[in-house]
């Protein structure tokens, strides 16, 4: 059996070198990283509200180093204009008014009397900070959670559906059904490859990206959340490759995966928008526990144990629909 | 024409090839009907305080800046103020004033807002006196949900090319590319059949997309139909070029990847910086990019960029059907040699 194993474990390894798999993975790893590295951290930065005064007497003495002069009405209105989110404070009239381009009302107000309050700093207290992480550490925890898992469920999903359609239509699978191998040693070693490569690709993708102290500190915790991710799309994707005609009508399934299953997940993970209905959907749950895993919060034993029954579960309906192919195809 | 009818046919029997172009316009009837998410909370300021601390009063005085939730203990608020994917501010009693908790990771324009509550909780008096003069301009937000309608369309464009890649990559593979090659077919013929399937089927399922989400003039409507027949036509030529080039259908799906990537990045990362100066031409080297452009400008009502955008895309016509004649040419004499 271990022998027969080795044997289909050494043919998956070549098929997928042959069909530039690896090359590709390599390939989205050196995207990734640039663009986490270039790209996203300079990008996720949102400075505090410039405030700008136009002040001709001099009235305000006591304002706060964060204030910036400007030397007339004109001038103002040409940096509100190019700074929207910019307040302007104007005290030629005696009293000060406050001069911003509308926003949302909540906003609106917060900007308007942070603004005023500029004018006559008091020492208040530092707020307490309760987490670990700085602001550039969340940022490259958390778009390299979000690559992890788009490139598991969304590019290697398709790598892998591009391999079995190859092998359904070359006859692979016909082939398996009169070798002297268990019938199920097909399935694992296509396990186990994917598995082992995708492996490979979160802990490079995440000592790249998060750091070596800090990505090292967390990787057990990834790669655990990563082997259930990885088993499961493997899954789906054996099943689809096994119950759908070609590769085209697969290419739909994998639209409406990347569309309709990745969109309200992202939404609702990594902003401050909540939908109800989200308890319901399967990847929200997959995809915290890889979150989870990143940023050292704890993760349910519920949670695993569902995720193992899914597994068990996708496996025995890959077993099912491959006993039901060799046997057409015999 | 014989030749059309046949691939007609085979697109119209494939009931998963007519699902694909109808996603987009699925994606637009979503959107237009269901309303879209409502992004403006995403800037917002959230308060987590905790049950019986504060005052009434000074709730009230939060909820002018934002929403804020009661958490029963102590390790709720914790937990809630360190969830990464919210920015919420921890408020607690402190005698006559307030302090505040941050997880320490939120962004500059949010720690700044906590270390200035307290301040602005001493002055709230004051601050209720001071006039403030709001001045109208469309709201910096609502940008990212007009990005969504043109990121559609420019989908719905991108499909033409994606069942073309498909379509010759599956005859690669089946064989049927060599049959071609010795049919009674001039390479003039042969373009034109396979160009058209994705074309068509692109600009159809486009402009459906249109037709939901935008509420336009005759006159901007005709534009409207350049920019989408124009570009359309481009991504079909596109995926005639992956088609050829890919020998698998690996290497053809990464094609396809990437060129979606560009096809989409580029034009919403212009949309969201405004490159100006050489990088701007440099942009409009990708499609969908003055595609993109010239269905904003439209929806803003600037009918002059829209032109420009329409003259731009059909340069990229022009040059890439050249393109493809002459690597069809020179392909044709290589193979020629060979026999």
């Amino acid at each position: 059996m271990g022998k027969g194993f080795c044997a289909l474990f050494k043919k998956d390894c070549r098929m997928l070198m042959s069909g530039k798999f690896f090359l590709m993975a390599i390939g989205f790893l050196i995207l990734y990283t640039a663009y986490v590295n270039l790209g996203y951290i300079r990008f996720m930065q949102m400075p505090p509200y410039n405030v700008y005064l136009y002040d001709p007497a001099g009235t305000q003495a006591e304002k706060s180093p964060l204030v910036q002069t400007v030397f007339s009405m004109e001038n103002m209105d040409a940096v509100l204009l190019s700074d929207a989110n910019g307040v302007g404070l104007d005290a030629s009239a005696g009293e000060v008014q406050v001069v911003l381009y509308k926003g949302a009302e909540h906003i609106d107000r917060h900007r308007a009397d942070y603004a005023l309050s500029l004018l006559r700093p008091s020492a208040s207290p530092a707020p307490e900070v309760l987490g670990t992480n700085t602001p550039e550490q969340k940022a490259r925890k958390e778009i390299t959670c979000e690559l992890l898992f788009f490139e598991l469920a969304a590019v290697g999903f398709l790598g892998i559906a591009a391999v079995l359609f190859k092998e359904k239509g070359m006859g692979v699978i016909r082939v398996h059904a009169i070798l002297p191998v268990q019938k199920d040693l097909f399935l694992l070693s296509k396990l186990a490859v994917f598995l082992l490569s995708d492996l490979a690709f979160a802990v490079l993708l995440t000592l790249l990206n998060v750091g070596l102290t800090d990505g090292a500190a967390v990787l057990p915790a990834v790669l655990l959340q990563t082997a259930i991710l990885s088993l499961m799309m493997a899954l789906v994707g054996l099943l689809c490759a096994l119950l759908l005609k070609d590769f085209r009508q697969f290419t739909l399934a994998y639209l409406v995966i990347a569309i309709f299953a990745a969109t309200p997940v992202f939404l609702s993970a990594n902003t401050s928008i909540k939908f109800d209905w989200i308890g319901c959907h399967p990847f929200y749950h997959v995809y915290m526990g890889l979150k989870n895993a990143y940023f050292g919060a704890d993760i349910s034993l519920a949670c695993y144990v569902g995720a193992v029954g899914i597994i068990v579960l996708l496996f025995l309906a890959v077993r099912r629909a491959f006993h039901r192919e060799i046997g057409k195809e015999g | 024409m014989k030749g059309l009818t046949y691939q007609l046919k085979s697109v119209l029997r494939d009931k998963f090839c007519l699902m694909t172009f109808l996603l987009p316009i699925l994606v637009a009837a979503a959107l237009n009907f269901m309303g879209s998410i409502d992004l403006s909370t995403l800037g917002e300021l959230h308060f987590g305080v905790l049950e019986n601390d504060l005052s009434p009063q000074t709730v009230t005085w939060l909820e002018r800046y934002g929403p804020v939730t009661v958490y029963g203990t102590q390790e709720e608020l914790t937990a809630a103020v360190k969830e990464p994917s919210t920015n919420v501010i921890g408020v607690k009693a402190d005698g006559d004033s307030i302090k505040t908790a941050i997880s320490g990771d939120e962004l500059d324009i949010f720690q700044q807002a906590a270390a200035t509550l307290p301040a602005l909780y001493e002055q709230r008096a004051e601050a209720e006196l001071v006039k403030v003069l709001t001045l109208e301009r469309p709201d910096i937000l609502e940008r990212f949900q007009d990005i969504f309608i043109p990121a559609v369309l420019i989908v719905a464009m991108f499909m033409g090319c994606t069942f073309n890649a498909m379509n010759i990559i599956s005859e690669k593979e089946d064989g049927v590319a060599f049959i071609n090659e010795i049919l009674p077919m001039t390479p003039g013929q042969y373009i034109f059949q396979k160009v058209v399937v994705g074309f068509l089927f692109g600009s159809l399922s486009s402009i459906v997309t249109a037709c939901i989400c935008f509420r336009l003039s005759w006159q901007n409507f005709g534009l409207l139909l350049a920019l989408i027949v124009l570009s359309s036509f481009v991504a079909a030529l596109t995926g005639l070029f992956i088609g050829k080039l890919s020998e698998g259908l690996m290497i053809g799906v990464v094609y396809i990847k990437i060129v979606m990537l560009l096809f989409l990045a580029v034009p919403i990362l212009c949309a969201l910086i405004g490159p100006s100066g050489p990088l701007a031409v440099i942009c409009n080297i990708v499609p969908s990019q003055p595609a993109f452009d010239g269905i904003m400008a439209l929806s803003a009502g600037n009918t002059g960029t829209a032109v420009k955008d329409v003259g731009i895309l059909t340069v990229h016509c022009i040059v890439w059907f050249s393109l493809y004649d002459l690597r069809g040419f020179f392909s044709g004499k290589r193979s020629k040699g060979s026999l």
